[in-house]
Formats: structure tokens, C-alpha cells, sequence
């Protein structure tokens, strides 16, 4: 009716002269919240209200005017390849000038997949950061338009961060990252990222360090944020990646760095949206509330009638019931508020449904109670069973008179028997739950090899394992003639008993403070890394000592980057020396190789020549070695662990370097003369000729001095 | 020939997708700007597409109607152009053939009705008959067709703007339920200029309401008295009120209309005050179709308009509807200001025969 929408449309054609905008979208999070279904299917392929995750991003970044789009896929990569293939957006017609699935089979964290991002040499200009499952309704056009301001304005500045105003426990907010953060209230500028800490850990506060406050006149403290996980950056950022190898985490990890950083001195702001819609689905919990919020309307225009897919046909019905072309009801059932029904779906004699999501080609049988659950494509749900804040996946059978509790997640394909109960936050399965689990962290973790057919390889194994055991069913979970197995959930411990994971989270009658719910997703994603890795590459002390050398190397590189005093950074290695078991020969090994990467980093990037770097950083912290090196055997060991080291590094300037190492650790008196011969005359050391030109130059000097001293002693006497 | 026809259907599919998605996507709103996108999207569609008759040609933008509505079946000005334009096709290919010509020259009166009566047997026995030579001409002919609907469309708030001085008196009060309507906005504005009188505004909380204090604020600055009142207070005002004027959403074959949510209620009370009320719109509003399903006509909104998301003890605790729109009876109107007169609400069944055809009504 009013044509001030003209403008509007006219502004869309202008964006043809601006920089294109491109997305990078995280098709995984390298998180299990949503075992064992994504065992299957990748989490972003999961439908929400009937529609895939994924489209939800694709059609917010479709409205934000983005021209580019990758979709940085690991975890059942070709899955999601073959999705966007066969969509939409893949069509000449599509909003997007390109859309491309990148595999980043390697890549293990959102570290790694923003280190591929650089090396790729994706990104030309600013962009979106996005993970695949957020659902909003935001208009970005402002946000950006304030990024464009920032930019300008802060030379430092490098990222946005989209956070949704809302409140501690509100019910699409994550309680598996709640965080706070610490804004500058003029400018909000992010001065402090803070996970909110366990009520299981021992910290209970949160530390700020008080130099983080300086130089903002008035700060805000705030924990009411939905973290959606829309970020829009500066190119920079995907090398602030690549410099800071071990940042694994977009939040715990690079964010608070960068915040903290006093080397890189960069800027983060945060973009506060209040009217809009904002969430992320990243567990059972923020499943069922951003479906609710979905159906309740507060998305608008998403909304499942706005038919995302093209063979959609949802209309409205008051009471919020969407109904598509094609669904059967019978004359006394019961559709109350809040459902959605799928096409050719089929509802029963009596059945009642409020607050539920019912997928195409369903059966739904005579006297069935449905209450805010799930169903999607394909189930059959038969004649008596009760179906309370469940999940039914695709194809899954429930038999007569069976009763779902709270929490269930039947997975795809599963058989429940008649009159079986499901307790509690049961999670059941097709295929045993050791074998599935162990292929999927497989296909999740790494693929160094044929990965590319996750599929293939999951159904061998399944077979392999099934014709061992010869049992398709565990009786006392599905009942006699039914299909499955008990999922456990690899980290099922006592954080689990909030209701993380489970779609239960009847909050009201827990009465907890969020800080209760919270768990610290470090703690988790140490277990599950170290887990992970010990399933891929069997589980000896070998392991123990890689995965100590690799945190190790973390720890002193962080260290080094941060600046930390000496002492902080010896007292986390010594730690970590404790808790892995490990000799000091594996620590020196850690604190060198970790030197000489920032050397090389320095020489690489041309901050500085080989000479100042080696120098600079050896200076500083061979204090380090201090209490590493205790004896003279120990001297000669740290002598040639820097020489294997140096041997290994790059050869332009590989015995510059070892040469000012060697030379700094002498005048620091680190080594002494008598080792620094004894090492040089041994066979190990005479064996890596490489290196040793420069060097030996230098202990000829040495020799040579030491003979003068010598002389002039003798003289003296 | 055969590559160059995948392409020109490549284009035609591309046209017709990237458009499709614009409108679900909502990039282009309001009945003025849909109704001049479409107009533009068919010239290009037509001039890009391939047929061999006019039946053809007619079914192909058939099938162009019968997405666009599917894709946004709220947005009514976009099903009625493509009528629109589906009523010039139409009635070129009757002119084309010379016994049509003969009658419509006899009696250029009795046409609508004898079209009302006749079968649609005679175009389809002509329509095949047409060489090359004669489907381009229709082509430009068509789209030169389309060219003056839209500056028809562009002119609508002119011709409005005509009879204001006839409806509008001095010191009289009126009343406007719906300020997000451009078309009411200019009415006004232009009214000013002759007379002198006061507007009063509902509030129209929750969705108009920003609409509400700009146009509020247009219309001060432009020295006219402007008052706005709480949609509470509508009929404790309404003795004093002179005229309603509403802009309506769409107008439907019956009369009835489709406007902004709360307008039925002013209606409702300016019956019961026997206070005329006045709905303006232009042309393109003018939908064919008979608003069986009331229901479906209406959209309903965001729920966060009506309940702050942040208030996490409510939501989810407690349902939420925010419908946008109200079907506004006929009997509740007393007058239609179009671009080409003033109507009765009983007299809208005309207009549209007159504009589109009978068998262009339901497009599936």
C-alpha cells in the first residue's frame, strides 16, 4: 500500500556497485549435542519446523544481500553437498552469485576451519561469519552499515558480533555456552568475552582483569544475550586465525584472545538487536524452544508458511496451526494449538496433539496423545501410544500402546514395540551405539583417508558388527520386536543432569540460576578432543606424549603471544607435566619447538630478521629453560633437541637461527661450555650436518677464546 | 534455434524464480510496489517468451499468476495485474479477428454482458490461426499495453486527488483508522490545500504505529490539525467525526475490503453513528475474486510486536496472535474513491467486469 518500499528496492540494486558481501557458513560445530541423530544426518540438515537448519541461514544471508556463500562442510560432507546441489539456491535464479560447499575433511575445530578458510584465500572483502543453524529475522542491512562506521572510525577494528537482547533463561537461549560479555556502553565496544563457569568447577566468579577496563569511561555487564553466532568481519580475522594456531573456539578461544591479547591490539564490538529475531539451535533444549518461537510467530515472516521449500503448501490456521495440502484428519481428533502437519500425513480417531511438529507421510493412529513433540518425515506413530517432549526421527516406528517420557530421542529407523515405556531422556538408536558412535567421531574427527563415503564405511561396520553379534535389537530398551539400541551419551556425566541435552527443561519447577546450568564448554571439549583422538590412533603412552607435546605447545605459544610472566607460563607446564606424566626431556622438546615457531613466525611474516627474532624471543624467555635444565645430561639433551628441531625447520634459515639460540643460551647460562662440547662431539649431534655450518664457527671461537682465557690465566698466575 | 529457445526459457525461469523468491522474501511490499514490480517483471517475461498461438501465449501467463499468488497469496495486486494484463491479451486477440471487431463497434455497451453470457468458444477456434507476423504484433501491442497500465498505476494518487474538494468540506473532522496508507496520505495533503479541517488518527498500536507519528508528523507540518487517539477511544470520538476515511488493502468483487487490523471496529462504530466512511484506492487494488474464506485473507504478524520477546516468563507461556489485517464488509463502506470515480460498494462488480475477464477470475 504505501510505496516507501520503493526506496527500498532501489537500494537492493545499488548493492550491485558496493563490494560484493560474502558468508562463510559453518555447516558443523564440532559439538555432539545432538548425538546420536547426527550420527546420520549432519545437524544442519536436521528440519526444524519441517524445513532443513540449514535453509534458515541460507535465507537470512539470501535477505542480508550476500552475493557469496561457502558453506564450510567436515562432518558428512557430501550429505550437505549433495542438499545444496538439489536445492534452490544452486538455480541460476538464486539470490546468491555463488554458492560453494568447501570440504574441510580435517578440520577439527572452528579454528581449523577458519585456517583453511585463509589458506583457501576465500575471502576478498568483509563478511559474514554464520554457523548453519541460526534462524533470525534480522535485517543486517543496519548492522553492516554500523560495521562500515567502525571501520572507519577504529583502525583496530576487526569484528562484529550480532547478539540478541533477551533474558538469562529464556528458553531459545543456549545453556550450553551462556557467556557474558563486557561492554564499553558508548561505543559497544567488547572489552571482556567471559563463559559463564560451571557450578561444578570450582570457579564460581568471574575474574576481569582490570586493565581490560581502562580507557572506557562507563562499562556494562551483560548475561541476558542470545550468541547467535552472526559475526561480520574484517579479512583479517581468518589470519588472526592462521597466526594463533591453537585457537580451536569463535568464542572462548579467538574472541576472548584477541581481547585479551596485548600483542594484537585488535578491536571487537558487539551489535545489540532487540526487535529482531535471533537464535541458534544447538541443542535439544534451543530445538524445542526455537520451533515453539518458530510456530508462535515470533520469527515473523519465518514462519512455516512462508514455504521455504519449493514443494511446500502450508497455510495458517488460527491458534497457530499450519497445515499442508493433503492431510487427513479424522472427525474427532483433536488439533489444538501450536502444530504443524506435514502433506499425505494421516491423524488418527481421538488423538490429541498441542504444541507439536508432524512431518510429511506420517501415521499418527487412533487415541494417540501427542504433547510438544517431534515427528518428522515418515513415522509412524501407532493406535494408544503416549508421545510426551520427544523427538521421532524420520522413518522410526512407535508400536502400539508404547509410551515416550520426557526426553526421548528415537532415532531414524528404530522399532518400539507395543507397550514398551521409554524412560527419561532415553536416546535410542539403529545401529549399537559403540560402533556408531566410534564411526562417527571417525567421519567428524578426521578423514585422512576414503572418508569421502562416511556412508559406506558406517554400513560395512554396521554389517561387520551385526554379523558378529547376531542381534539387530537390545530386548530390554525396544521390547521384543523392535529395532534399536541405548544410546549413552559420550559425555554423560553429572553436568548432563541440568538438561542440556534433553528437550525437557521445565525450568520453572528446577528453579536454577543460570549459572547452575551452565557447563564450561572447555571442559568438554578437552575430554572430547582427547577422547577423539585416542579413538582414531589406538590409545598408548605414544598418545599421551603427542597430546602433551601438542598442549604443550599451546600453552607456551600462548604464553609467548600473550606475554604472560615467566612464572605463569612454567606453572602451566608444570601442570600439564604432572597431570600427563611426562619427563622434562618432552617439556624442553614443547618449550623449544614452541620458540622457534614464534621465531619463525616473526621471520616468515618480516617483522624481523633471523638475527633480532632469535634473539628477541630466546632473550626473553630461556628463563623458561631455567627450570627445565638441571644437570649437565640435561644440558646436552636441550642442545640437541634444538638442533633435531632447527634440522627440521625451514632450511633458508634454519642454522641462522640455531646458531643465535645456541649463542643466546650461552651468554644466558643456560648451557655450559664443557656441555656445549660434549654435545658438539657427539655422534647424534655430527649426524645432522645441516645446521652445524654456521655453529661451528662459533664454537671454534669459543674453543679458541676459552684456550686465550686459559692462556692469560696461565700467564696470570 | 532449439539452443536458443532452452535459453530464452532459461531466462524465462530465472525471471520468473528471482521474482518469486523477492516476494516471499518480502523485498517487495505494499500493494503500490508489487503491483508496478509485476507489471514490470511481465513485460520482460513476455518479451522473452516463446509461443506459437495465443492460446499458448495466454496459458504462459496463466501459469506466471498462478505462482506469483501461490508464492504470496496476501499480496493481491500482484494476481491482478496479471488478470490485468491477461484482459489486454484477451481482448487484442478479439479485436484481431473481424467479427469481434463488428460487434464490439455495434455495440460497445452490451460487450461486458455479452461476454458475460457467451462461451470463450470463439477465441479459441481464431486464436490458432495466427501466423508470426501477427504474434509479434501482439506482443508489442501487449506490451505497450502494459506500458499504460503503469503509468496508470504511477498517476493512481492524481486522479484520487481530483475529487477531493468535492468530499472534503471545511471545519469538518475526519477520521483515518489506517495511517500506514500512502493513497490517504496524499488525499489529505492535498485536501489542505483548498480547505481547512482537522485529522484524527488511531493510534493503530501495535504494527502501524511508527506509521502512525510520521504520518501524523507529514500531516502537521503540512498545517493541518492533526490529533492522534488511542483505537480505544474511537467511538467516544466518533459523534464529532464528519467523515472515515480508510485506505483499503485490496477490494474484492463483493465490495468487501481488506485493510489494516482495527479498521472493521471504526467501521462498526461509524455505522452506529450513521458516519459516512469513505475507502480510497486505486484501481490496481481491484481484485476479481469473491473473499470466500475470510480467514485466509488475513495475515497475521509478528508476535513480538504484541509481547517483548526478552519477557521469558510469558513467552511460551502464554498464546499470542497479532493479526495485521480486517475483511471489512460492504454494507460497512459507504463510498469507493478510485482513480477513475467514486463507486458504491454494490457497483464494484462492475468495475471488475469491466477490467478483467470472467475466465481469468481463478487462475489454477
Amino acid at each position: 500500500m504505501p510505496p516507501k518500499n520503493s526506496k527500498k528496492i532501489t537500494g537492493n540494486n545499488d548493492s550491485d556497485e558496493e563490494p560484493k558481501l560474502q558468508a562463510i557458513v559453518l555447516t558443523d560445530c564440532f559439538q555432539t549435542k545432538f548425538m546420536p541423530l547426527t550420527s546420520i544426518k549432519p545437524r544442519c540438515l536436521l528440519p526444524l519446523a519441517n524445513v532443513p537448519l540449514i535453509e534458515y541461514t541460507l535465507e537470512f544471508l539470501a535477505q542480508s544481500n550476500v552475493s557469496e556463500v561457502y558453506l564450510m562442510c567436515c562432518s558428512h560432507a557430501d550429505q550437505i553437498q549433495q542438499y545444496i546441489d538439489e536445492s534452490i539456491w544452486n538455480l541460476s535464479s538464486s539470490p546468491f552469485k555463488k554458492i560453494q560447499t568447501i570440504m574441510s575433511l580435517e578440520s577439527r575445530s572452528v579454528g581449523d576451519i577458519m585456517r583453511d578458510v585463509d589458506s583457501r584465500g576465500l575471502i576478498t572483502g568483509d563478511f559474514i561469519m554464520v554457523s548453519g543453524d541460526v534462524v533470525t529475522n534480522m535485517d543486517l542491512t543496519k548492522a553492516i552499515s554500523i560495521h562500515k562506521q567502525r571501520k572507519l572510525a577504529d583502525r583496530d577494528y576487526i569484528a562484529t558480533m550480532i547478539l540478541k537482547e533477551a533474558s538469562e533463561l529464556h528458553r531459545a537461549r543456549s545453556r550450553i555456552e551462556p557467556a557474558c560479555f563486557i561492554l564499553d556502553k558508548e561505543t559497544d565496544k567488547c572489552l571482556y568475552y567471559q563463559d559463564i563457569p560451571s557450578i561444578n568447577g570450582s570457579k564460581t566468579s568471574v575474574n576481569i582483569d582490570p586493565e581490560v577496563l581502562e580507557g572506557s569511561m562507563e562499562f556494562i555487564i551483560r548475561n541476558d544475550l542470545i550468541d547467535c553466532h552472526v559475526d561480520i568481519c574484517t579479512p583479517q580475522v581468518p589470519s588472526i586465525f592462521q597466526d594463533n594456531f591453537d585457537y580451536q573456539f569463535l568464542r572462548s578461544d579467538f574472541v576472548k584472545g584477541v581481547l585479551s591479547s596485548d600483542l594484537l591490539k585488535k578491536h571487537i564490538y558487539a551489535y545489540i538487536t532487540k526487535e529482531d529475531y535471533a537464535a541458534r539451535v544447538e541443542s535439544w533444549q534451543t530445538y524445542d524452544g526455537i520451533s515453539q518461537d518458530v510456530i508462535e510467530r515470533w520469527c515473523y515472516p519465518i514462519v512455516p508458511e512462508r514455504n521455504m521449500l519449493i514443494d511446500q503448501t502450508y497455510t495458517y490456521e488460527s491458534k497457530h496451526i499450519y497445515k499442508e495440502n493433503n492431510v487427513r484428519l479424522s472427525q474427532s481428533c483433536k488439533i489444538q494449538s501450536r502444530v504443524v502437519i506435514g502433506s499425505d500425513t494421516i491423524i488418527g480417531d481421538g488423538t490429541n496433539v498441542v504444541a507439536s511438529v508432524i512431518g510429511k507421510n506420517c501415521h499418527i493412529g487412533n487415541n494417540v496423545t501427542l504433547e510438544n513433540s517431534y515427528i518428522w518425515d515418515g513415522a509412524k506413530i501407532e493406535d494408544g501410544c503416549i508421545v510426551k517432549h520427544s523427538i521421532v526421527a524420520a522413518n522410526a516406528i512407535v508400536k502400539k500402546n508404547a509410551m515416550l517420557n520426557s526426553g526421548s530421542v528415537i532415532g531414524f529407523d528404530v522399532v518400539i514395540d507395543e507397550n514398551v515405556i521409554i524412560p527419561n531422556d532415553t536416546k535410542i538408536i539403529k545401529d549399537p551405539v559403540k560402533n556408531l558412535s566410534d564411526s562417527t567421531i571417525l567421519s567428524f574427527e578426521s578423514s585422512d583417508d576414503e572418508s569421502n563415503n562416511d556412508d559406506s564405511e558406517d554400513d560395512e561396520s554396521d554389517d561387520e558388527f551385526i554379523h558378529n553379534i547376531k542381534k539387530t535389537h537390545d530386548p530390554s530398551i525396544v521390547g521384543e520386536n523392535g529395532i534399536g539400541f541405548l544410546y549413552e551419551d559420550e559425555d554423560d556425566d553429572e553436568e548432563q543432569g541440568f538438561g542440556n541435552s534433553t528437550i525437557i527443561y521445565q525450568l520453572a519447577s528446577l528453579n536454577v540460576s543460570d549459572v547452575s546450568i551452565a557447563s564450561t564448554t572447555i571442559v568438554h571439549q578437552h575430554r572430547h578432543k582427547k577422547r577423539t583422538t585416542s579413538t582414531v590412533s589406538g590409545y598408548l603412552t605414544e598418545d599421551d606424549e603427542e597430546e602433551f607435546s601438542k598442549e604443550a605447545i599451546a600453552t607456551v605459544t600462548r604464553a609467548l603471544e600473550n606475554n604472560h610472566d615467566i612464572d605463569t607460563a612454567l606453572l602451566e607446564l608444570n601442570t600439564l607435566r604432572m597431570s600427563m606424566n611426562v619427563t622434562y626431556h618432552e617439556v624442553r622438546e614443547a618449550t623449544c619447538a614452541a620458540l622457534l615457531k614464534r621465531v619463525g613466525h616473526f621471520i616468515e611474516t618480516q617483522t624481523l630478521g633471523a638475527k633480532d627474532a632469535t634473539g628477541k624471543v630466546f632473550k626473553r624467555w630461556c628463563p623458561l629453560f631455567k627450570r627445565q635444565v638441571f644437570d649437565d645430561d640435561d644440558q646436552v639433551d636441550l642442545l640437541m633437541i634444538l638442533q633435531t628441531l632447527c634440522s627440521s625447520i625451514d632450511k633458508t634459515y634454519n642454522s641462522l637461527v640455531f646458531l643465535y639460540a645456541l649463542v643466546v643460551l650461552y651468554d644466558e647460562e643456560i648451557v655450559e661450555e664443557e656441555n656445549i662440547y660434549k654435545w658438539w662431539d657427539s655422534e647424534e649431534s655430527l649426524r645432522l650436518v645441516e645446521v652445524r655450518d654456521k655453529a661451528e664457527k662459533w664454537i671454534e671461537w669459543l674453543r679458541e677464546a676459552e684456550s686465550d682465557e686459559d692462556d692469560e690465566e696461565e700467564e696470570d698466575e | 534455434m532449439s539452443a536458443s529457445a532452452v535459453a530464452a526459457t532459461q531466462k524465462f525461469e530465472i525471471l520468473v524464480d528471482s521474482f518469486i523468491s523477492k516476494l516471499k522474501r518480502r523485498q517487495i511490499t505494499g500493494s503500490f510496489s508489487v503491483a508496478t514490480e509485476t507489471c514490470h517483471l511481465l513485460m520482460r517475461v513476455i518479451s522473452n517468451s516463446r509461443w506459437t498461438n495465443t492460446d499458448e501465449f495466454i496459458q504462459l501467463i496463466r501459469g506466471v499468476g498462478q505462482r506469483l499468488i501461490q508464492a504470496q497469496p496476501r499480496e493481491f495486486a500482484a494476481g491482478n495485474i496479471v488478470r490485468r494484463v491477461l484482459a489486454i491479451i484477451r481482448d487484442e486477440v478479439n479485436d484481431s479477428t473481424p467479427s469481434q471487431i463488428a460487434l464490439s463497434n455495434n455495440a460497445p455497451l452490451n460487450t461486458s454482458m455479452f461476454q458475460l453470457l457467451s462461451t470463450n468458444t470463439t477465441t479459441k477456434t481464431t486464436s490458432k490461426e495466427t501466423t508470426k507476423a501477427q504474434n509479434q504484433d501482439l506482443r508489442s501491442v501487449v506490451i505497450q499495453g502494459i506500458r499504460e497500465l503503469i503509468d496508470e498505476i504511477a498517476s493512481v494518487h492524481e486522479n484520487i486527488e481530483l475529487m477531493t474538494v468535492d468530499l472534503i468540506h471545511d471545519n469538518e473532522i475526519l477520521l483515518t483508522p489506517t495511517p500506514g496508507s500512502q493513497t490517504v496520505l496524499n488525499f489529505l495533503l492535498k485536501a489542505s490545500l483548498k480547505r481547512k479541517f482537522t485529522v484524527l488518527i488511531t493510534e493503530s498500536y501495535p504494527n502501524d504505529i511508527e506509521e502512525c507519528h510520521k504520518f501524523a508528523k507529514t500531516l502537521a507540518e503540512a498545517q493541518i490539525e492533526t490529533v492522534i487517539i488511542p483505537d480505544s477511544t474511537v467511538f467516544a470520538v466518533m459523534s464529532r467525526v464528519g467523515k472515515v476515511l480508510i485506505g483499503a488493502r485490496s477490494v474484492f468483487a463483493n465490495g468487501g475490503c481488506v485493510t489494516a487490523a482495527g479498521v472493521a471496529t471504526v467501521c462498526e462504530c461509524a455505522k452506529e453513528h450513521r458516519t459516512p466512511v469513505f475507502a480510497v484506492a486505486g484501481l490496481y487494488k481491484f481484485s476479481p475474486t469473491y473473499p470466500f474464506d475470510r480467514d485466509s485473507l488475513i495475515e497475521v504478524g509478528n508476535s513480538g510486536k504484541v509481547l517483548p520477546y526478552e519477557d521469558s516468563d510469558l513467552v511460551g507461556k502464554c498464546e499470542v496472535t497479532n493479526p495485521l489485517f480486517d475483511y471489512v464488509l460492504p454494507e460497512m463502506i459507504d463510498i469507493y474513491i478510485t482513480n477513475i470515480g467514486g463507486f458504491s460498494p454494490n457497483f464494484i462488480y462492475r468495475i471488475v467486469l469491466d477490467n478483467y475477464k470472467n475466465e481469468d477470475v481463478h487462475l489454477d
